[in-house]
């Protein structure tokens, strides 16, 4: 195997020219390309992922739900709840960026997915936060409702008819839907996050894992 | 970016392009594959000439970031389609130098490296390049006797490749 390998070498190194050549502008036209790079895909996705929380709020249906705790003693809770969610998500776009400058081309192969994947890892973190914030928010509006005593008055006001419905059985079937509709949003958000990280770095991890288990 | 800068990196990326075209022979199968790895590696070198400023050769510096832009460019599923006549373009041996045996021996040795993984794929590509341990250790970012280790690996792989 050692001749064969050392013959495979010396044919290596005469084949050079059988080889493509490009020419000068052929390769000055490529320098502005746009990189289609894993680390310009983890950017654009995850610049997505901190957005896309953001835009939902702006949802109109999200915001009707909201205006129950403007009229709750939830209120309170709901702000520093709020501020709280601020501090963290600014704390994971700071980290995020950090990490993200840290990626050089240059590195050795190690180096380089290492730190690929630990930017991939801030984002993941973000990701199980935003989604627990999903599931806390669900929680609260559930007990909002269960806890709110103003409930039927709230929505008298805002025009509904519930005469012909308990105001029990409205609150429980209120509570359940909530809860229903939460559990599914954060599942379905998990779902589409995992794939696309689990299919789009499958191939990097394999290979970091193999260097990594070299040094072991 | 200053238009010296640009002429200047595209004349040494072109009087060395044959380093960038050899990682794309061995880490593609299929000619746009080829072009495409070959299109990222350049803007990948690009965006890093700047930092470049010769403390080491243009050359040294290209296997660096070729092997790295091949190594983690995410890429779809293998295309097996016109493996055959490409494989048969680049890795063309002149039949007057070697007799029968040794060609096909060459072939199926190129198919084997080909069959193996990225990171294996790394290591063979350096050490046909004649690099030393020191090198092969020092791109990848292992110790040199783990480079020996893996590169014996490699041996052993491809002769059960070979040899199934």
């Amino acid at each position: 195997m050692m001749d064969e390998l050392e013959l495979l070498k010396k044919d290596w190194q005469k084949k050079e020219e059988h080889l493509p050549k490009l020419s000068y502008d052929a390769i000055h036209q490529m320098t502005w390309k746009k990189s289609s790079s894993i680390v310009k895909w983890i950017l654009i996705i995850s610049i997505l992922e901190i957005t896309l929380p953001f835009l939902l709020y702006l949802l109109p249906s999200l915001k009707e739900g909201m205006a129950v705790y403007e009229k709750s003693s939830f209120n309170t809770y709901y702000l520093w709840v709020s501020i709280l969610y601020y501090i963290v998500v600014f704390y994971f776009v700071f980290l995020f960026y950090k990490r993200y400058r840290e990626i050089s081309v240059l590195d050795d192969a190690k180096n380089l997915m290492r730190k690929i994947m630990k930017t991939r890892r801030t984002v993941k973190y973000y990701i199980i936060f935003s989604l627990s914030m999903v599931l806390v928010t669900v929680v609260m509006m559930m007990m909002g409702v269960y806890f709110n005593n103003d409930f039927i008055s709230f929505f008298e006001e805002m025009g509904k008819n519930h005469e012909h419905v308990s105001p029990e059985k409205f609150k429980v079937s209120l509570i359940l839907s909530i809860a229903v509709m939460g559990g599914v949003m954060t599942l379905v958000a998990g779902a589409i996050y995992f794939l696309l990280y689990g299919l789009l770095l499958r191939k990097l991890k394999k290979n970091y894992t193999e260097l990594r288990r070299l040094e072991v | 970016m200053n238009k010296e800068l640009e002429h200047q990196f595209v004349t040494e990326l072109e009087s060395n392009q044959n380093i960038v075209h050899k990682v794309c022979s061995l880490y593609t199968n299929h000619r746009d594959a080829h072009n495409d790895l070959f299109q990222e590696i350049t803007i990948q070198l690009w965006k890093a000439y700047p930092k470049f400023r010769g403390d080491s050769k243009f050359s040294t510096w290209m296997y660096r970031v070729a092997l790295n832009t091949a190594i983690t460019l995410y890429r779809k599923s293998k295309k097996r389609i016109r493996t055959q006549d490409y494989e048969s373009v680049i890795f063309k041996i002149k039949a007057d130098e070697y007799d029968e045996t040794q060609e096909q021996q060459l072939k199926l040795m190129y198919k084997a490296v080909k069959q193996l993984g990225d990171i294996d794929k790394a290591l063979v590509f350096l050490y046909l390049e004649d690099k030393n341990y020191s090198e092969i250790a020092e791109t990848l970012g292992i110790s040199e006797v783990n480079a020996r280790v893996k590169m014996n690996r490699i041996k052993t792989k491809l002769r059960t490749i070979l040899n199934p």
